[in-house]
């Protein structure tokens, strides 16, 4: 503690970082309760249209059955795509020991955990009955993209919230060291209870350091794993458009484009409404203007990429899409994406006149606004193309229902930041302290020898993590049925005769059993003498399908001249039928029909079940094997929240009474 | 004829391409190897949650799969376009007009002729909707009909992205009334009437065909016969006016599923007439 306090006396700054800091925890002003206000009332109005939407049923949304996806899976990949954004300047920024993203990285985290929330709550609203939402865990399918997608999300929300936490502790620690009697009751217990025991010794400040490089190596791949798998939620259906093998990774760097986008934003705005120029300057603005048009040159490569090979094969359904695209019934909405989601943020940022604050502020509200537009072609074009008729059905049509709720969620991602950010300090003191006297301290950022192993095998489980997905994703899906064997018969002969006889001609029906196959044999007689060149119908009756003896044609076979007919065949399913024989004299004439009864011992059916596969379950070892390392991942990064802890136990009590007394 | 050697589930082969067998076995070695790393990964199976792949729905309703394998055969030379299987679905399932679990496409050919043809759900042994369902919703009975459990599913909508013929629908708003569970058949989860925002399709009339000798209401609806229900291990199907012995009838008819190439495994066979192409009518779509 003591060490804090020296330091925070050294230089004028940090004094300056905490006390910019904690600005957010000072009687807001009129403006910032009228913007909560107004941002309540978007929110409101949009859970209220989603109250609507579930008393009404989803057509009041502008959903039909040609428009089966649309706006709100639209949402949920836009919202969670944002939040990748955050996680990045964060993580990536730390493992390149980036130090000039010190100032960012809270508002970074925060809004990967906040759109990561609000964009998993878009689930809701796209589902039918949102009261069964527990079906999702209690009769949960493993072979269904949409339980990965759970299953991802979930274990990233996790995984953002532990990053977003870690930090505060020496943070809170600071804080509470400096100015505890203006935190307020709230605060104060929170803060304690956050950063109980740190005293900000080096070994704390090293096992913490450590903890945030594993955190940062494990929330990469699960950030890529969630993307991926929101893509293969339409990828793995055969529908043009959505059947491309391009689309996880294409989600995956629309994910960062749209996230560096927003953490853009969210900086400018909390930059002006907290002052904050001092820290966050126009340099910051430039770097991530950079890493945004980068992202944005990959996100065009790859949609020329996914269009190019189906136009040029010109295949009837991709053709469809693309011509649909490109002039058909979404072709504003394309190019206005093109235009201004990605040739104006490149422009803005290339050109020096506007490659300031306000010109790459512009370029991200573009990027965001033409990410969600394209989210929104993808989902809706695909979805109203009819693939029985290849053409287009009704397209999704906006109601204000939608909008409302779709308004409602995006409201909401700057209320729960403005909220989060009056608890927490929207700076992270201590990394801005690191880098600024990182001379004076003597703590190298990156030089920590305990920690990089730990990350390297960390490193390898995500690799496995990733590789594990995709193996699951094939073998599940290549799960085939297994079938019990058929039925045994014994092999027996049975003969039964019938004759029936008509006036003049009469028709005589033996039916004879020879294992497998039955021998049917008609003799026509036309008063008492052969009739050669008779054609002979023959039947089985069955009692499938109807009460009764219904007459299954077996074949039509000429008599010799001897006038008998015979025919072979083998029966599908044994007991007991009646075997008759029809000849048709004339054609005018009633037919003459001879009968024999055949109990069949010995059948052979022409179906045949698949036979089983010898790894039909290998596709639920590697679902369960993939549990195996969520859970993995989950104490990993709960060990690391543990690692913390335990650094801080030994001094826990005597630092807290420190804190309270200073 | 060669069907029943390469394991193909019905004798007379209607696939169109010998290269599906080849990629059928390299795919079947890639999934040991996977299944071999799989195991050598496994950390240990989790008893958590339910796994439902075919395997398992093999066994949702006993033994009877020995005893019946439900298909169904289109006559397409029959078909005149009349739609009275598609008004006798939409009377007996209570659906409103915008949702045919029956649809009966149309197109010309050069000579302005009309050509016909009905599409629902193709009742796929091998079915994408079944896989895609994440709260297992969609089952497919051991005699190989893929049915909606009305009372489980989320609706979620994923099966119909998933669905190839477009064969499923939602219920947007609360549907009416139906009677679909008449006196013989047993009160199972899988034949509650339709709901308010789940995913409805063709039931082929399940709740009748193994409990009484109704056949489904397009079958019986159809003046000219072009609707069969037939059953594999029987080998019979009847279209109520006639039977036939399924396999010859499906031999000398040259019969061929719809989409053969996307590797569902379909229990409807169409039985093709009068020229027209099976399915993907490109040209003058209604």
């Amino acid at each position: 503690m003591s060490s804090i306090l020296e330091s925070t006396a050294v230089a004028d700054r940090q004094v300056d970082v905490i006390e910019a800091a904690m600005r957010p925890f000072r009687r807001a002003s009129k403006r910032f309760w009228l913007a909560i206000a107004l941002l309540t009332v978007v929110v409101v109005v949009g859970i209220a249209a989603w109250m609507y939407q579930l008393r009404q049923g989803m057509g009041v949304a502008g959903y039909t059955d040609s428009s089966f996806w649309a706006i709100y899976i639209a949402d949920v990949v836009a919202i969670i795509g944002v939040s990748y954004g955050g996680a990045v300047v964060s993580a990536i920024l730390l493992l390149t020991g980036a130090s000039w993203r010190a100032p960012l990285v809270r508002l970074s985290e925060g809004m990967a955990l906040v759109t990561v929330v609000v964009g998993a709550a878009f689930i809701i609203p796209h589902l039918g009955r949102p009261d069964r939402l527990m079906g999702m865990v209690i009769h949960a399918n493993v072979a269904s993209p949409v339980f990965w997608d759970m299953m991802a999300i979930l274990t990233y929300t996790f995984a953002t919230f532990v990053f977003f936490l870690l930090p505060l502790v020496p943070d809170t620690a600071i804080l509470l060291g400096a100015h505890p009697d203006q935190l307020g009751r709230g605060r104060r217990l929170l803060f304690r209870f956050v950063s109980r025991g740190w005293v900000g010794s080096t070994h704390q400040r090293r096992v913490l350091h450590s903890a945030m490089v594993i955190v940062a190596i494990v929330i990469i791949p699960l950030a890529v794993s969630v993307h991926s798998v929101l893509a293969w939620a339409f990828a793995l259906v055969s529908r043009p458009g959505w059947h491309e093998s391009i689309w996880a990774p294409y989600f995956v760097i629309a994910a960062l484009y749209s996230g560096v986008a927003l953490v853009i934003l969210v900086t400018a705005g909390f930059r002006r409404g907290y002052h904050l120029e001092a820290f966050i300057t126009q340099k910051h603005f430039v770097r991530l203007g950079y890493i945004m048009v980068a992202l944005g040159a990959v996100y065009f490569y790859l949609t020329f990429a996914d269009l190019l090979p189906s136009a040029y094969v010109g295949e009837v359904g991709p053709t469809d899409i693309i011509h649909g695209m490109l002039l058909g019934p979404v072709a504003v909405w394309f190019w206005l994406f093109l235009v201004a989601g990605t040739i104006l943020p490149l422009a803005l940022v290339a050109i020096p006149r506007t490659r300031n604050i306000w010109g790459i502020g512009i370029a991200a509200v573009l990027v965001v606004i033409a990410m969600w537009i394209k989210r929104v072609i993808m989902v809706t074009e695909t979805s109203g193309y009819d693939r029985l008729t290849n053409s287009f059905g009704d397209l999704f049509r906006f109601t204000w229902v939608s909008v409302s709720v779709t308004l409602g969620g995006v409201a909401a991602i700057p209320l729960l930041l403005m909220l989060l950010f009056r608890v927490v300090p929207l700076l992270s003191i201590a990394d801005v302290q690191e880098t600024t006297d990182e001379t004076v301290e003597g703590v190298p950022e990156l030089a920590v020898p305990g920690g990089s192993s730990h990350g390297r095998a960390v490193g390898a489980a995500g690799a496995v993590i990733l590789l594990v997905v995709m193996l699951g994703t094939w073998g599940v899906t290549r799960a085939q049925p297994a079938h019990a064997a058929s039925n045994p018969a014994v092999p027996t002969a049975g003969t039964a005769r019938a004759i029936g006889a008509v006036t003049a001609i009469e028709v005589v029906v033996t039916a004879v059993e020879d294992g497998a196959e039955n021998t049917l044999t008609a003799r026509v007689n036309a008063a008492n003498k052969p009739v050669a060149g008779a054609l002979v119908n023959f039947y089985e009756s069955t009692t499938m399908f109807a009460p009764g003896n219904n007459l299954v044609p077996l074949g039509a076979v000429q008599t010799d001249r001897t006038g008998t007919a015979e025919l072979t065949y083998v029966a599908a399913v044994t007991g007991p039928r009646t075997i008759s024989a029809t000849y048709l004299p004339s054609f005018l004439g009633d037919p003459v029909t001879g009968t024999a009864i055949l109990d069949v011992k010995e059948a052979v059916s022409r179906y045949q079940p698949p036979p089983a596969q010898a790894l039909a379950r290998a596709g639920e070892t590697l679902a369960f094997t993939l549990f195996g390392l969520i859970i993995i991942v989950v104490i990993t990064l709960i060990a690391q929240v543990a690692r913390v802890r335990r650094a801080c136990r030994p001094v826990a009590n005597g630092s807290i009474e420190q804190a309270s007394a200073t | 004829m060669t069907g029943g050697s390469k394991g193909h589930g019905f004798p007379v082969d209607l696939r169109l391409s010998p290269a599906g067998e080849e990629l059928d076995m390299s795919r079947r070695n890639l999934l040991r190897g996977l299944g071999l790393a799989g195991v050598a990964a496994a950390g240990g199976a989790l008893g958590l949650v339910a796994y439902r792949d075919e395997a398992q729905a093999a066994t949702v309703e006993g033994v009877s799969g020995q005893e019946h394998q439900w298909c169904r055969v289109v006559d397409l030379r029959a078909c005149k376009g009349e739609r009275k299987c598609v008004a006798a679905c939409q009377e007996r399932h209570g659906l409103p007009p915008e949702q045919t679990w029956m649809r009966t496409l149309s197109w010309h050919d050069e000579a302005g002729k009309e050509f016909f043809m009905p599409v629902m759900c193709q009742m796929c042994q091998n079915p994408p909707c079944l896989k895609v369902c994440p709260v297992s919703a969609t089952i497919k009975t051991d005699q190989g009909v893929v049915l909606v459990d009305q009372d489980q599913c989320i609706g979620s909508r994923a099966c119909m992205a998933a669905c190839p013929y477009e064969a499923r629908y939602f219920n947007w708003n609360e549907p009416a009334p139906t009677h679909r569970m008449p006196a013989p058949s047993p009160n199972t989860p899988q034949f509650p009437a339709n709901q308010v925002g789940t995913v409805g399709k063709c039931v082929l009339c399940a709740d009748w065909i193994p409990y009484s000798n109704q056949l489904p209401a397009c079958v019986e609806a159809c003046p000219r016969g072009a609707h069969f229900i037939g059953d594999l291990v029987t080998d019979v199907a009847v279209n109520g006016q006639s039977t036939v012995r399924l396999s010859t009838f499906l031999r000398e008819g040259n019969a061929v599923r719809f989409k053969e190439e996307l590797g569902t495994d379909s229990r409807c066979y169409y039985i093709p007439g009068n020229g027209q192409p099976v399915g993907g009518p490109l040209v003058g779509v209604q």
